[in-house]
């Protein structure tokens, strides 16, 4: 056990009061830029680069990525208690979160998707610990079918499981495919759909369009209800967070089956989002409470958290073993990299061993470090829901207008940000699905740009999807996902139960 | 008060609107497959076909009466509307006077305007939130992030 050795070898890099501290200031800082929608782990970790010049690489790694583990859980605080992501990964948090918030059990959300986002992070981790030679040639073995593939999994395993009208489904599904076609089209270069709005050439930014839709939109809906959070108990409960964390291995099939989708939607490059949506899709496909998500089941909570952390933290590992950065924050990472003198790719593992085993063991212990942190401030958080209406509603409207300028400094992302408000409430009033609508536009471009360079590859014939065994098994298990819903319905009215009819199901 | 039919009718119009939007600017872009593969405008061209068709299944419910909400009748009341209103409208001038006067500004005057006028908090604890507001922002955003929150019109004018 080679491994096993260098990263016993890693903890004693890892654990130093020096890398401690510096962890732990990270983690602070991390939570801070994802808590604040509009900022998150890239702004963050870019600001801090410049710090990091005159640091050993290793503590400056281990910097950066305490900031990103920071951000990654700091992003699911505001899903949860304002229903506003503050990053496209904690968009299907918000499915079950934000009603358990609601219900006036903020302490149990935030502390439950703390908890399985750690043992997301930790399966990710071990992966990446065991598993780096094999892992690097998986993500090798894919091109543009390949990815198409994964995202067309990711599209079949979260369609068709709402109650909404299905052509009000595929007319949300084809708008979000439609708004993520704005801009500059990447594979021919030529701009497309800007209505004559030169503005618009760089696109419809996802977070203006989530601030709208779920923050503006469900605030309407606040209102229109006359809302009042249920009473939060004012002293601060800590048993309940325990409590919460205890119930965890209650869920431990939706834990491990979510882990496992993460890191391979992490190591394929789908990323934590599609992750996440995936997850949470099959979770309810699945689970016995399936019917109940949507209204505050804690496993529609861990289902996309423990995915979305496993996908993140797995993502760092074609990073450093391929030098293909996963991630925006990956990205500004793998600068960092190269300013600090070390080459990313297949020989850092040989050449700096010191940096990779430090930077995997500090990975283990700055999780720990962030999941200790981000529990002690739960309560805080869960304190934000007893602040009045009145005074939550105007200030939520605030952040969302800073958020939506912040993304590229535009006036024009607040105003659009304000119009898919009133999209999002006509929409969420009317029961037309928001999820395939955000799920088509974080996702929809990549999925189409994959689409064509693989009809590209293949002058033309739909066979490539069909042309080895990786992508035949992806397409697959996509179309079976697809028509498994079909042939429960088939099914169902076959034994003439007319039980599930009359059940109620929420529309996210 | 807003009957549920106007409201169908009025969504499936926007997106359907929205739709031939789509169309007719994908056109532009050329559809099919050319020597550089499928073509840009190809997949908005599908999307917004089946965006004004959908539309026009979901109007046609909508006018009928028909569909999986048929039985509600009333979509918004007279009373829910003024509520609608009083958190829409306030928030919509805001937006609208950023580039004049910045988001300090405006973000102050917004949130003393929605919690004094309405009487809700007391005009004190409704200045210091006011005041609170702008600091915080300008601490956070411009200070330890920097990154740049509109200034105005006002503030260029006056030399900032």
């Amino acid at each position: 056990m080679e491994n096993l050795q260098s990263l016993l070898h890693g903890f004693t890099i890892a654990i130093t009061v020096p890398h401690l501290t510096l962890m732990v200031v990270g983690v602070l800082l991390g939570i801070l830029v994802g808590v604040l929608p509009g900022l998150g782990a890239p702004n963050g970790v870019s600001l801090l680069l410049p710090l990091t010049f005159g640091m050993q690489p290793v503590s400056a790694i281990i910097l950066l990525s305490s900031m990103y583990w920071g951000a990654l859980f700091g992003g699911s605080v505001t899903s949860i208690l304002f229903n506003i992501p503050g990053e496209p990964s904690s968009v299907a948090t918000t499915f079950d979160g934000y009603p358990m918030a609601r219900d006036g059990r903020p302490t149990t959300a935030l502390a439950t998707a703390f908890g399985s986002a750690a043992f997301g992070a930790l399966v990710g981790v071990i992966l990446i610990t065991f598993l780096a030679s094999w892992v690097a040639q998986v993500a090798l073995a894919f091109g543009p079918p390949e990815y198409f593939a994964v995202y067309f999994l990711a599209f079949a395993s979260f369609i068709g499981m709402g109650g909404a009208a299905p052509i009000k489904t595929l007319v949300a599904l084809a708008i979000g495919f439609a708004i993520a076609a704005i801009g500059i089209d990447t594979v021919s270069g030529s701009v497309r759909l800007t209505m004559g709005i030169d503005e618009l050439v760089k696109g419809v930014s996802f977070v203006v369009a989530v601030m709208g839709l779920f923050g503006i939109g469900e605030l309407l809906i606040a209102v229109e209800e006359e809302f009042h959070a249920r009473a939060v108990s004012s002293r601060v409960d800590w048993k309940e967070v325990f409590r919460a964390l205890g119930r965890l291995p209650h869920h431990g099939v939706a834990l491990l089956r979510s882990a496992a989708i993460g890191c391979w939607m992490g190591i394929t490059p789908g990323g934590p989002t599609a992750a996440s949506f995936m997850s949470y899709g099959i979770a309810k496909r699945f689970s016995r409470n399936g019917s109940r998500f949507g209204t505050g089941e804690a496993e529609g909570i861990v289902a996309p958290e423990t995915a979305d952390h496993a996908a993140g933290t797995s993502a760092l590992l074609p990073m450093l073993s391929l030098g293909i950065p996963g991630s925006a924050t990956a990205a500004v990472m793998m600068g960092g990299l190269m300013i600090w003198g070390l080459n990313p790719g297949p020989m850092l593992f040989v050449d700096q061993k010191d940096f990779v085993w430090g930077l995997i063991a500090s990975m283990y212990v700055g999780n720990i470090v962030a999941v200790v942190l981000v529990l002690l401030t739960v309560p805080v958080f869960a304190a934000l829901m007893r602040i009045p209406f009145a005074v939550i509603a105007p200030l939520i409207v605030i952040i969302c207008v800073v958020g939506a300028y912040s993304v590229s400094n535009s006036y024009l992302d607040i105003v659009l940000m304000l119009g898919f408000g009133v999209f999002g409430y006509l929409f969420k009033k009317l029961h037309y699905p928001l999820a395939p609508l955000v799920l088509a536009i974080v996702i929809g471009d990549k999925a189409e740009d994959a689409f064509r360079q693989a009809m590209l590859m293949s002058k033309g014939s739909l066979g490539i999807f069909f042309a080895n065994r990786l992508v035949t098994t992806l397409v697959l298990a996509g179309i079976a996902l697809l028509l498994l819903p079909l042939a429960l319905q088939i099914v169902r009215l076959l034994r003439k139960t007319d039980e599930a009819a009359h059940e109620k199901v929420r529309i996210i | 008060m807003i009957s549920r039919r106007a409201l169908e009718i009025t969504a499936a119009a926007l997106t359907g609107i929205f739709g031939v939007a789509v169309i007719v600017s994908s056109i532009d872009n050329g559809i099919g497959w050319s020597s550089a593969g499928v073509d840009a405008g190809t997949f908005p061209f599908l999307t917004g076909v089946i965006i004004v068709l959908g539309s026009l299944y979901n109007l046609g419910q909508g006018a009928l009466g028909r569909g999986t909400l048929a039985i509600v009748r009333t979509a918004v009341t007279s009373s829910e509307l003024r509520r609608l209103a009083g958190l829409f409208v306030p928030a919509a001038i805001f937006v609208a006077v950023i580039p004049l006067v910045g988001m300090y500004l405006a973000s102050a005057g917004y949130v003393f305007a929605v919690l004094a006028f309405p009487r809700r908090q007391s005009v004190l604890r409704a200045l210091v939130i006011a005041a609170a507001t702008p600091l915080a922002l300008y601490v956070v955003f411009e200070r330890m992030f920097q990154v740049s929150l509109p200034h105005g019109a006002l503030a260029t004018a006056f030399g900032f």
